[in-house]
């Protein structure tokens, strides 16, 4: 009858399918990770050229910080569901 | 518009002419000098009313400067202004006279003209108030004008209507001397008037005797007319001695003087009369003739002059005695008079009384014997009318009873009818049940032949059913294995439900069915072996997590997942790649059941991650067996017919 309607749209939309959980967990990793490494670069920088004489390592200082924040938050965020996981199994 | 302008030319025609005249008083009195000329040729007086008038008119200050300037220029004008005044009386009657004065004014001399003119005026005045007093005394309304309007006309009117009176009567000069003389009355008085000195001069006395008789006056009449003739004489001489020449009244006086002197001393060693006493006079009458008795002699003896009274006050005491005797005499007879005339009229009564009561009784026994009759004409006419109805009540009653009688019959009548019909009928219904027990026997023949044909109906009935189900069915399955994309098979299973009616196996089995699944339709095998080729890869990648997996695990899954070698067929072993491979096996050969089985042992992430996928496959599954369930009743309802 209606061949085009695709029932499967609805949920996609509503919620990730299954397969997809883990890559989106990665997709939101990686951007955290930009976003973070950016930021701290640019307070490196800032600090570089406010304190230190335009040196290159406080920036590299700066971006270090931000990816390991992002790196820290990305690890809970896997365990948190891994153990989310779990849970309703056992 | 108009009104306004109107307004203007009034405020300018008022008040202009005044401006003017203040303005201008040469002018002015140049013009009044013509204007009182020519009020001198028409009359003669009215040049002296406006000068008067207009000190107190409205225009008080003009005036007062033009008579300046009349001062300074005509001199000869304002002389005669000033004497007209006193003639203002003359000035109302002289409508006969005034015309002729106007002559003087012709300048010759001033005093000759003044004297002329005053000459004339006063004989003229004269001439007309003499008129005046002789037609006033001619004609009544011009004599009220007259002695109302001018002055002292009243008086000579007066003086020659006396001297006519005089004339006509001579000898009443009294009435006429005392009515003009009420003014000097006033001063006589003094002469002759009350002094504090009672007992010693003689005129106080023979006042207070002659006040008293007046009093006596109208008990001693009949008694004494002796004495207060006297007395009388001198109160009638005091007032003529106030007008008349005092020569009789003196007279008078001196004679009464002399007798009271004489009378004096003889009063003086006589005891003072006795005041009257009447214990037993209870007429007020009476009681106010002896107070006024008593009053007399208490008068008389402060007087002194009780011996003189004495026997005169005797004398009256007698008579008021007399009198009260009289009274009571009156009295009796009048009270005897009265009770006569009570008892008379009582008895009167008392005759009419009875001759009343007599006629009221015989009006009553005649009434009585009257409405004795009446009551018995009626009690009569109630008792013929109250027979009449018992009559007609008895008449009714046997009426009733016969017909009662007939009504019981007829029903009897009817009973017994009824009885021999109901005979009838169980007899010919006997009959009727032998002849027609093998009939009967036949009808129930035909009714089972008839049962088998509707069985049979039944039957070809139910093989439709099982037809038309399995029909159902298979539109369903071709429904869910036809298109490309899944599709909701909603309408075919309602199809299927309605044909199926009310059996229990199919509502179980469509109920079975998750509505997910009829609603939005279910995915083809075809899709199935697609989607879980995109789930397996995802799988894989994370096939080798251990438990509690941080980012560093992930990576190197991810990573290893790559270079991990791939099996195939039924591979033995629990790892997720085998699971894998045996499913991928199980689809390509078709059996959907042991893919599901296989994938349902999947662990931790790769459990989750491939959860949808059972999900579909699940319900997949559950519909095909639904339709299985429904199409083996069906076989099997088709069996149970045959």
């Amino acid at each position: 009858m209606s061949e085009t309607a695709a029932p499967r749209s609805p949920s996609a939309i509503s919620r990730p399918v299954s397969e997809a959980l883990l890559n989106e967990k990665w997709d939101r990793c990686l951007s955290n990770l930009l976003v973070k490494s950016t930021l701290g670069l640019g307070f490196g920088v800032v600090f570089s050229v406010l304190l230190f004489k335009r040196r290159a390592w406080p920036a590299y200082l700066g971006a270090g910080f931000g990816a390991g924040r992002a790196y820290e938050e990305c690890n809970f965020n896997l365990k948190q569901a891994a153990r989310d996981l779990k849970r309703p199994s056992v | 518009m108009l009104r306004s302008s109107l307004r203007s030319a009034r405020l300018l025609g008022g008040k202009p002419i005044a401006a003017a005249a203040g303005r201008q008083w040469s002018v002015a009195a140049a013009r009044q000098a013509p204007l009182a000329k020519r009020f001198y040729a028409d009359q003669k007086t009215p040049p002296v009313l406006p000068t008067s008038e207009t000190l107190s008119s409205e225009r008080a200050p003009p005036p007062p400067a033009p008579e300046l300037v009349d001062t300074t220029v005509t001199p000869s004008e304002i002389p005669p202004t000033p004497p007209p005044p006193p003639p203002v009386s003359q000035s109302a009657e002289p409508p006969k006279a005034s015309p002729p004065p106007p002559p003087p004014k012709k300048k010759k001399g001033f005093f000759r003209r003044l004297r002329n003119f005053i000459f004339t005026l006063m004989v003229l005045g004269a001439a007309g108030f003499g008129g005046g007093v002789w037609y006033s005394r001619v004609n009544d309304t011009f004599h009220d004008y007259f002695t109302e309007y001018v002055p002292f006309g009243e008086q000579a009117v007066l003086y020659l209507e006396e001297l006519d009176f005089k004339k006509r009567f001579p000898n009443a000069r009294l009435g006429g001397g005392r009515r003009t003389d009420p003014g000097e009355k006033v001063r006589i008085p003094a002469q002759s008037g009350a002094s504090w000195r009672v007992a010693e001069k003689t005129e106080p006395s023979e006042r207070r005797t002659s006040a008293s008789p007046s009093v006596k006056k109208p008990e001693n009449r009949p008694e004494e007319p002796a004495k207060p003739a006297p007395q009388q004489e001198a109160v009638v001489a005091k007032p003529a001695e106030k007008v008349t020449p005092p020569e009789e009244a003196a007279a008078v006086d001196s004679k009464a003087k002399a007798t009271d002197i004489k009378d004096t001393p003889a009063a003086k060693p006589l005891k003072s009369i006795d005041l009257m006493a009447l214990p037993d006079a209870k007429e007020p009458i009476v009681r106010d003739l002896v107070h006024m008795l008593n009053d007399l002699i208490l008068v008389i003896n402060a007087d002194g002059a009780s011996g003189k009274y004495s026997s005169t006050v005797e004398k009256a005491k007698d008579e008021v005695l007399r009198i009260g005797n009289r009274l009571k005499d009156l009295k009796n007879e009048a009270e005897k008079k009265a009770s006569e005339d009570v008892r008379s009229t009582v008895a009167e009564f008392d005759v009419a009384a009875n001759d009343l009561i007599r006629r009221v009784e015989g009006t009553m026994a005649q009434q009585e014997v009257a409405w004795r009759k009446e009551f018995e004409e009626q009690m009569k006419a109630v008792r013929e009318s109250y027979d009449e109805r018992v009559k007609l009540l008895l008449e009714r009653e046997k009426k009733l009873n016969e017909e009662k009688l007939q009504n019981q019959l007829l029903e009897q009548a009817i009973a017994l009818k009824k009885e021999c019909l109901k005979e009838v009928e169980t007899l010919v219904e006997e009959e009727r049940n032998s002849r027609l027990g093998k009939l009967n026997d036949l009808s129930a023949a035909v009714s089972q032949l008839e049962q088998l044909t509707t069985g049979w109906n039944e039957i070809v009935d139910t093989n439709l059913k099982t037809q038309q189900l399995h029909v159902a069915v298979e539109a369903v399955r071709a429904s869910l294995e036809d298109g490309q994309h899944p599709r909701p098979f909603i309408r075919e299973l309602v199809a299927l439900k309605e044909i199926a009616a009310d059996d229990a196996v199919v509502d179980a089995a469509i109920a079975s069915i998750p509505p997910s699944a009829y609603q939005r339709g279910i995915p083809t095998s075809s899709q199935l072996i697609d989607r879980f080729r995109r789930v397996a890869s995802e799988v894989r990648k994370a096939s080798l997590l251990p438990e509690d997996a941080g980012v560093a695990s992930h990576a190197s899954s991810w990573v290893l997942s790559h270079v991990m070698f791939k099996k195939q067929g039924l591979a033995e072993g629990d790892d997720v790649e085998s699971i894998l491979t045996r499913t991928q096996t199980y689809l390509e050969e078709g059996d959907l059941d042991a893919a599901t089985r296989e994938m349902n042992g999947l662990q931790g992430w790769a459990k989750t991650l491939s959860k949808d996928w059972l999900a579909e496959a699940r319900k997949v599954l559950e519909v095909r067996q639904a339709l299985d369930v429904i199409a083996a009743e069906a076989r099997l309802q088709s069996l149970r017919v045959e």
